[in-house]
């Protein structure tokens, strides 16, 4: 029985459901102390010095680190992944300057964590406070400080690209329009903080490293680095994990701080993040000014495009990839789908007072958000319906293939397809009708729509337009003795449901129940090397690809057995619930238990000189790759007297290819969604002009609940496939077209009130600002 | 300050005992006193909903709670909810419904539902998303949860005959 | 529960340094007595180093947060039999402090006699926080933008407080609400009962807010209740404030002014003017001052029309 295609129930719910989840709060290893961090409350200072004696003589106190501590036990912190950034050194806890509110400057270890708290109570910091440099503009600001010193400016990266004359193009075009965007700073927040058990062994000299982690092998190759601990005397565990959307991508100095006083001690040292530290001092993301330039013709005919991207990246940076790198995916992405002439685009990447920067489900959001805005306003200003000014310039079927001007092949990519589907699910001119009826009566009702293609995983020619590759993916497929089979994976799963899809490749590839696969990862003793783990919206072309052509190989070997025992040719041959037989005569056929014992016991005895395959390496590129896309529409009703915005319907039509398994798709759709509309109507990681945060507590960070959600209604449309591996990524995608779809829709539903929508944050204050009722 | 203080609860249907100081939490005593780890923390000032346990039959932020408190009452947690080794008809209605993701958030889901189907067994589409409001989930937009929720009032209605809400 | 003014005093306080981030409670000296008289000893003892632990959902997390630092926690749970029971009351009813707040949402003699009272109930917080809170201790916590305070002020409640020195007080509400969290309760008094007089014969009510999202603090709201007499016009109302002043307020000048017209939306517009006169909101993460200030006379007008439409003989 195939399972791709069905919403098959999840391996891993099991145990979720019933409490027997192993998140790194459950991890309990005898001996284990607990860390509490001091952090700073300022900005930016100069610590004067730190007295840690009564906390250290508190009881249950074991040791307190600081910043010199870690700078005698490790190696500093940098970034070395990006020609052109100017990294900054640091250490896992500051030395002599605090550079964001929470930054940590020492760690109290201690027999449990109440006790580390009393302690972290006693420990006095003295500060001089510097002058902070707050946002963007302070960071431009020649006159103020660089926050790292041993960098000297506040500019850690410069690019610029061209493509096309743009002068040319711009300077003979008749209309030409500029408007400067703003998207504010939000988090991922998923609902586990981060945590970490480290746990260094001095008779092994070993570090076992468990972590909340989307990714085990960039943590061990960070940490071994930056420890000093040989990479075969690093191990880094991951079990089951409480969301990430990026976050946990990444290798902090927390992680770095608690390793090092688990080798310092010689004994294992747990932290669990609380939720205060973690909105004000894990990382956030989206903050970015965007100054976009579009020429174009009177008749709506896109010609031109001219960006200039400035992203705050906050203080230190993340490692291994600094977020400088995600302007690129910017920079090649926000022509979408659309047909251009020529383009710029200028990145900047400043450093200020802030938490660090971290990739967030489609950290290059920006692109399609200022994108889809611009198209609204342009066709606004032209008095063109955004629908038409969408169809005019988008390309089409029967264009592809072509290049975008960046250069990645357009080929099979949907995007007009979703666009005319979700048109077709609705009546638009009803609608219009209706939007003006209820204008008569002074009522705001809009809507927005908003296109997006994604490179999940993109063409073979991506890798060239970015300047960097993501890399192969691997997978071990192994086939048991008892004809099962186990799958380990370089992916990391926190709520894509891999144990499951993954399983369901290996399984309909083999012929096997989905039950006789088992999926293994994350433990870097076993699993493929993988700087990433799960991130990108990879995992369902990568990682299935990896796992269907290993799978594969030991399928071939396993048929020329069995034709060998079933005298009859490999054609002839299916895999059917583990048993192979000969088409259209069932009486012939042998188990796959057979044939997998076999190969282990009697690999020199095998029928006709066949050669045992029972475990293989598969390293997939991605073949062709391909585009996931998809068409959002919103509709809102304003209030315009209290500014709240209420969302009346949500309409997805998305092309991801053949679903693995479509109620993890549209999960991974409706969850990237409510993230959005959490961005644009609830959610702001706000820090006031002096650098102080404000939004340290789940009252003044706010989430969407079941209440602010809407219904989201997915449509799906499956283009045929250019590759056999016909799955595309789609973890990123509802995330990263929800904020355009819903400003357009608030934007149009303020249309009569002549407001224009250039930022991204609309909490009802706001709303009733731009209209200026207040 | 305070000496630790020795209390008799019963959690899950079986009389355990408790030797804690005062300011411990409730949710960190089911968790590293009882190694009920399935109780999870979210944000360990009342506002997630992660830790969400049944105190003598009603939903309870578990962190908001000091587990002295806890003396003589009846607590239910995600732990508990099985029947018998298998699941529970919310628990399994979950599991149909791809209700979550992670799974984080999902202990605190299980015992809200538990609790706000004893009280409203043929909910709305409206008062199951009013009635789980206090729970955040960060993975699924919450729809399946509400669909999960949805058939396991179906679920418990077939177990006892009940009539059911039309899926509105 | 924990709403709103917590995260300011939390900026303050890392401005000014120390302990940062913590979830753990400090150390404290727990107390459980099993009767008033003993609970009125313990703060007769430690008033001044002690917090009431009633429903905790407000002072747990300042706890954990290490915001609130007691020497002394008095947890007033056993007492629950002993003031935690709704009674009539010559006309009117008595809600005991330890009375859970959805204890009171359920009672169908306040769903029947007290619907504005009822109406608030079910925005407050969510059913998990309802289940532990208790309506003493939201009246005695005074958070600036929860809704029990202003409805007790629209009500005319009296607030009885006891302590062992000095035995029973009675506190008009108008008298209790005293500034930011503060409330004219001494140190060594506990709130033991709500007494609501009768509900007022043919009253229109309404209780409206506007929050972020469903079940959070108030960003503004307002309390209203509406007399008519026979020929139509107003002969009282009643308008009380939260979550735009440091703590609840009444507009008697906007009472004023609504005593004696004829209900129509520019008399209603009106009296938000004068309503808007005592009003202070505070600027913070969720809206400016000028926002609330704004949404306040919103409101005004709103609950002014629902009000009057329920009062006997208005149309619904």
């Amino acid at each position: 029985m195939r399972t791709i295609g069905t919403s098959i129930q999840r391996v891993e719910d099991e145990r979720v459901l019933t409490g027997r989840g192993r998140y790194v709060d459950d991890v309990v290893v005898p001996g284990m102390l607990h860390a509490a961090f001091v952090r700073s409350p300022h900005p930016h200072a100069r610590i004067t010095g730190i007295d840690s004696t009564k906390a250290a003589a508190m009881p249950g106190v074991v040791a307190v680190l600081t910043g010199a501590d870690m700078q005698r036990i490790c190696n500093p912190m940098t970034i070395q992944m990006l020609q052109g950034y100017k990294s900054p050194a640091f250490f896992g806890l500051a030395t002599d300057t605090v550079r964001f509110v929470g930054d940590p400057v020492a760690v109290v270890v201690a027999e449990s964590r109440y006790l580390a708290e009393d302690a972290c109570d006693a420990i006095e910091v003295g500060y001089a406070s510097l002058t902070p440099v707050a946002t963007i503009e302070h960071a431009l600001d020649p006159s103020r400080p660089a926050i790292f010193a041993d960098v000297g400016t506040n500019t850690l990266f410069e690019q610029s690209h061209t493509y096309g004359d743009v002068d040319a193009v711009f300077a003979s075009a008749e209309r030409v329009f500029t408007e400067k965007f703003r998207q504010h700073r939000y988090a991922n927040v998923p609902m586990e903080t981060r945590g970490c058990v480290a746990n260094y062994d001095p008779s092994t000299r070993e570090l076992v490293y468990t972590v909340a982690t989307q990714s085990p092998h960039g943590v061990r190759f960070a940490l071994s680095g930056i420890l000093g601990i040989p990479a075969d005397r690093t191990r880094v565990v991951s079990g089951d994990v409480g969301g990430a959307f990026g976050l946990k991508g990444f290798v902090y100095r927390e992680d770095v701080a608690i390793s090092a006083a688990s080798k310092h001690l010689g004994r294992p040292v747990k932290w669990i993040e609380d939720r205060n530290e973690h909105l004000m001092a894990s990382a956030h993301a989206r903050e970015e000014d965007l100054e976009l330039t579009v020429a174009a013709r009177n008749d709506g005919t896109l010609l031109g495009l001219k960006a200039k991207l400035v992203m705050n990246q906050g203080s230190y940076p993340l490692l291994p990839f600094p977020s400088a790198l995600f302007t690129s995916i910017m920079r090649v992405m926000l022509p979408g789908p659309y047909k251009l002439q020529a383009y710029s685009f200028d990145t900047t990447v400043v450093a200020s007072n802030k938490a660090p920067y971290v990739a967030y489900r489609a950290p290059w959001e920006m692109e399609t958000f200022v994108r889809e805005r611009m198209l609204d306003i342009v066709a606004h200003e032209l008095q063109m319906d955004p629908v038409d000014i969408r169809r005019k310039n988008m390309v089409t079927a029967a264009e592809q293939p072509i290049h975008m001007i960046t250069g990645p092949t357009l080929e099979r990519m949907s995007a007009r397809e979703t666009l005319d589907r979700s048109l077709a699910l609705f009546d638009y001119a009803a609608f219009r009708d209706d939007q003006r009826k209820a204008r008569e009566h002074g009522e705001l009702r809009g809507l927005g729509i908003a296109t997006f293609i994604e490179a999940a995983p993109g063409p073979r020619d991506m890798s060239a337009a970015l300047g960097f590759g993501l890399g192969k993916e691997r997978a071990h497929v192994r086939l048991e003795t008892d004809g099962h089979l186990t799958v380990i994976t370089a992916q990391m799963p926190h709520g894509q449901g891999h144990e499951t899809t993954l399983a369901q490749v290996a399984a309909d590839e083999m012929g096997v129940p989905f039950e006789h696969v088992r999926v293994v990862y994350g433990d870097t003793r076993y699993t493929p090397f993988s700087l990433i783990g799960t991130g990108g919206s990879r995992s369902a072309t990568m990682a299935s690809g990896a796992v269907l052509y290993g799978t594969r190989r030991i399928k071939e070997a396993v048929l020329k057995i069995a034709a060998g025992m079933l005298e009859a040719s490999v054609d002839d041959l299916q895999i059917d619930e583990a048993m192979i037989s000969v088409k259209g005569a069932p009486q012939r056929a042998v188990p796959l238990a057979q044939i997998a014992i076999m190969s282990y016991m009697a690999a020199d005895h095998l029928p006709g000189g066949a050669q045992p395959l029972t475990e293989v390496d598969h390293d997939f590129d991605g073949d062709e790759g391909g585009w996931a896309q998809a068409t959002h529409a919103c509709w809102v009703t304003v209030d315009r007297d209290t500014g709240q915005v209420k969302i009346d319907r949500y309409l997805v039509v998305e092309d991801c290819g053949t679903m693995i398994n479509p109620a993890i798709v549209e999960g991974q759709v409706r969850g990237g969604v409510a993230q959005g509309i959490g961005g644009v109507l609830y959610e702001h990681s706000a820090y006031d002009e002096e650098g102080q945060f404000l939004a340290g507590t789940f009252m003044d960070y706010l989430l969407p609940t079941t209440t602010e959600v809407p219904t989201i209604e997915i449509d799906h449309l499956e283009t045929p496939p250019i590759s056999p591996v016909n799955f595309r990524g789609v973890g990123e995608g509802g995330a990263l077209i929800a904020p355009a779809a819903l400003t357009n829709a608030i934007e149009d539903a303020l249309a009569p009130l002549g407001v224009k929508i250039t930022e991204q944050y609309l909490p009802p204050a706001r709303i009733l600002e731009l209209t200026g009722t207040i | 300050m305070s000496a630790r203080i020795r209390l008799e609860l019963k959690v899950n249907g079986k009389s355990r005992e408790l030797d804690v100081e005062p300011r411990k939490i409730l949710a960190d005593a089911l968790r590293e006193d009882l190694g009920l780890t399935g109780t999870h923390l979210g944000c360990e000032h009342g506002v997630c909903g992660a830790c969400t346990v049944l105190v003598n039959g009603q939903a309870v932020r578990s962190c908001l709670m000091l587990a002295v408190q806890a003396r003589g009452a009846e607590i239910l947690t995600v732990e508990g909810v099985e029947r018998d080794g298998q699941l529970h008809p919310v628990q399994q209605a979950f599991r149909e419904s791809h209700s979550f993701q992670c799974g984080f958030c999902t202990p605190g889901f299980v015992i809200s539902t538990l609790a706000f189907l004893a009280e409203t067994p043929s909910p709305s589409e409206e008062e199951i998303r009013e009635a789980l409001s206090g729970n955040i989930c960060r993975c699924t937009g919450y729809q399946s949860i509400v669909a999960g929720v949805r058939l396991a009032s179906q679920k418990l209605a077939a177990e006892t005959g009940a009539p059911v809400a039309s899926g509105a | 529960m924990l709403r709103g003014r917590a995260p300011r005093e939390y900026a303050r306080r890392t401005i000014e340094g120390g302990p940062f981030f913590s979830v753990k409670p400090p150390p404290f000296d727990y107390h459980a007595p099993s009767s008033l008289q003993e609970a009125l000893e313990l703060l007769g003892q430690f008033g001044t180093d002690a917090k009431v632990l009633a429903g905790g959902q407000s002072l747990v997390p300042l706890l954990n947060l290490r915001l609130a630092r007691p020497a002394h926690l008095i947890d007033i749970n056993g007492l629950e039999s002993e003031i935690g029971q709704v009674r009539t009351n010559n006309g009117g009813l008595a809600i005991g402090a330890m009375t859970r707040q959805r204890t009171a949402e359920k009672s169908s003699v306040i769903s029947e006699r007290y619907p504005l009272l009822a109406e608030a109930l079910p925005l407050i917080g969510h059913i998990q926080i309802r289940n532990r809170g208790t309506i003493g201790g939201s009246l005695a916590h005074a958070d600036p933008a929860s809704e029990l305070p202003a409805v007790a002020l629209v009500l005319d409640a009296d607030l009885v407080v006891r302590s062992k020195s000095r035995g029973e007080r009675v506190i008009k509400a108008d008298s209790f609400f005293v500034s930011f969290l503060t409330t004219a309760l001494e140190p060594d008094e506990l709130l033991v009962e709500v007494r609501l007089p009768g509900w007022p014969s043919g009253a229109g009510w309404s209780y409206q807010e506007i929050s972020r999202r469903h079940g959070d603090f108030a960003m503004v709201g307002v309390a209203c209740l509406v007399r008519l007499n026979a020929g139509g016009a107003i002969a009282e109302a009643r308008l009380a404030y939260t979550g735009a002043a440091p703590s609840p307020v009444r507009s008697r000048e906007a009472e004023q002014f609504l005593a004696g017209q004829q209900p129509s939306t520019d008399a209603f517009a009106e009296a938000a003017e004068h309503a808007a006169k005592v009003l202070d909101p505070a600027s913070d993460v969720h809206a400016s001052a000028a926002y609330r200030l704004h949404v306040a006379k919103v409101l005004t007008r709103r609950a002014l029309q629902v009000a009057v439409s329920r009062a006997t003989g208005g149309a619904a």
